[in-house]
């Protein structure tokens, strides 16, 4: 399949590299699984799979990664694409193109573990269970998380609200103060126009049950470029608890809102030409 | 804790009460041990401080066997598991709750200053949506899809409730251990991770936690020495998924979809393969428990096994 796909896009995945970042990986999962699920040949050979698609599809580029120390984090970023694509991205980011590298922890809805071989693909993967236990468990044991405060709403919108980040929840801030680990802002640029003509009809979805239903001509992913922007670090205050009060807890909230919002602007001027990006917001 | 003269050990036929009999009598030379249970005890040990009883688990029996002798210590490791087939539910209830609470019951009135009661993990369940690292505070599920497991968390309920409500008068402890396996354990889990023929789920793959019956054994012990009034999770650091502990067992992995082994247990269930409906959640999704408590109270207490060295031991068997 790997073969398949990288002779199809006529590109073959960086052996050394791979060996380089997993030979450190190792070290960090010296049974090559831990108690999540996670299997480093499987992550492995998963990772190689999209390599073709993180790097000659999407063309992705990271800009930022000296931002990031050997130390856990709370990746916080915008959420794009309707079907998290960019959350794939980032992990494969994170996983080869940051120093050290690291298996970022995606955390994932609770209906999504229970579905077969591909909750089990997901955890093999790193994925975990967004249970608010679970990830400080993880946190406290090193591992670094990424959460999308926005949820299900970062993804389901209509191409006119293209890069408008929606509101934060507090879970990833509380989670951040029990822990102590440091915040780490991120913005993905091009993700949107991957599906760039989509209405998000709210009523159907309401009616069905759903969490969206998105209305596209198109629903195959096109090959926008994406750029992912890792931001500075955001220190958690000390002067606050997990348990103060919301009033204190919102305005820091928004602050890290307003951080990957101003990325986005940023990397909005300066991204690479798609037909496409004419649709989406374009300040 | 010097003070511990006499142990009595219900369930002796079980291969974990011959081990933690056996680490007795070296922690505790003088201590003498009565072992009771219902099943016929094979091979007993040669101890002259061990004495061993078989009867049937009813009031009369026990309130005699309490009557004439008295026990500082009680470890209660009869729980009639809930994964062999063999025993039925209202056999099971008796035993586990009703004997339980006997057991219970009578420590306290003959001035036992110690019981340590074996549950399961299983109490927790086995969800899709379980967090990884489930701590001693954590709902028991157990019995939520499967009404059949009612007992099993009933009885740990049971030994709770009694525990807090009593524990100005004795010291209880609760331990909820991981799978135990080892050759002189023979339960459903130990036979099916090392039967070729069992089948594994090719869409699901489980983080497994298994203690040595050894290091299991040990932390009764330590319960008795060292652990506070208190329900304690016990499993090692190390955890296995199952399709690589089956590999280091170096048994295949038949793989089938969830489905098709869901219904094939339905089917065959008693006639071929005695495998119940509810564990093959246990073999879908992962209970993963947080054993800090217990490494917190019991220290220092090292596990022995880790869990490939343990499997291996399985496997020489």
């Amino acid at each position: 399949m790997s073969n398949f796909i990288s002779n199809f896009l006529d590109i073959n995945v960086p052996k050394d590299q791979f060996d380089q970042i997993f030979d450190h990986l190792k070290q960090v999962y010296p049974d090559g699984e831990d108690p999540w699920g996670l299997n480093l040949k499987k992550t492995r050979r998963s990772i190689e799979y999209v390599w073709p698609i993180y790097k000659h599809y999407f063309k992705t580029r990271v800009f930022g990664a000296e931002n990031v120390e050997n130390k856990p984090y709370l990746v916080v970023s915008n959420h794009t694409g309707q079907i998290a694509i960019d959350g794939m991205l980032i992990c494969t980011a994170f996983a080869t193109e940051v120093f050290p590298p690291r298996i970022l922890r995606s955390m994932v809805e609770r209906f999504f573990t229970s579905i077969p071989y591909l909750g089990t693909w997901a955890a093999e993967g790193g994925a975990v269970l967004g249970d608010r236990q679970n990830c400080l468990n993880l946190l406290q044991r090193g591992q670094s998380i990424l959460a999308f405060p926005e949820g299900v709403k970062g993804i389901s919108k209509s191409t006119t609200d293209y890069y408008k980040v929606q509101r934060f929840t507090r879970g990833f801030f509380r989670m951040a103060l029990t822990s102590g680990v440091d915040i780490l802002p991120l913005a993905t640029v091009g993700a949107e126009e991957i599906f760039p003509w989509v209405y998000q009809a709210k009523g159907l979805a309401k009616l069905f049950n759903l969490p969206a239903a998105p209305i596209s001509p198109l629903y195959l992913p096109l090959p926008s470029p994406v750029d992912i922007y890792i931001g500075e670090v955001y220190k958690i205050p000390t002067d606050l608890s997990p348990e103060s009060p919301d009033e204190l807890i919102d305005p820091h909230v928004e602050k890290i809102r307003d951080q990957i919002q101003e990325m986005i602007r940023k990397g909005l001027e300066n991204r690479r030409p798609f037909f496409a990006n004419r649709y989406g917001r374009r300040e | 804790m010097s003070e511990y003269k006499s142990a009595l050990i219900i369930g002796m036929a079980g291969g974990l009460a011959r081990i933690t009999a056996t680490l007795l009598t070296r922690e505790f030379p003088n201590m003498k041990i009565t072992g009771v249970d219902s099943r016929p005890i094979k091979e007993p040990l040669k101890n002259s401080n061990i004495r061993y009883l078989q009867f049937r688990y009813s009031r009369s029996h026990f309130e005699k066997l309490f009557r004439d002798q008295s026990f500082d210590v009680v470890l209660h490791l009869a729980r009639m598991s809930h994964s062999d087939t063999s025993n039925n539910l209202s056999q099971r209830l008796e035993t586990n709750i009703t004997s339980t609470n006997r057991i219970l019951d009578l420590s306290l009135k003959f001035g036992t200053k110690k019981i340590v009661v074996l549950s399961t993990f299983h109490v927790y369940g086995a969800l899709s949506d379980n967090p990884v690292f489930i701590s001693e505070e954590s709902p028991l599920k157990a019995s939520i899809k499967y009404p059949e497991l009612r007992d099993v968390v009933e009885m740990d309920q049971l030994a709770s409730s009694w525990m807090w409500k009593n524990q100005n008068h004795i010291e209880t402890v609760i331990l909820r251990p991981c799978n135990i396996i080892g050759p002189q354990i023979r339960n459903t889990m130990t036979q099916y991770l090392s039967s070729p023929y069992a089948p594994v789920c090719s869409d699901f793959n489980p983080m497994f936690q298994f203690i040595h019956e050894y290091d299991m054994s040990r932390a009764i012990v330590a319960a008795i020495k060292k652990l506070p009034v208190g329900i304690y999770n016990v499993a090692p650091d190390d955890v296995i998924s199952l399709k690589e502990a089956r590999k280091v067992l170096q048994v295949p992995n038949i793989q089938l979809p969830s489905f098709v082994l869901e219904g094939g247990v339905r089917l065959l269930s008693n006639a071929f393969w005695s495998f119940p409906r509810y564990l093959i959640d246990y073999i879908k999704f992962a209970s993963i428990i947080d054993n800090s408590a217990f490494k917190a109270h019991a220290q220092p207490f090292e596990f022995r096994y880790r869990i490939k060295e343990a499997l291996e031991l399985l496997k020489l068997d």
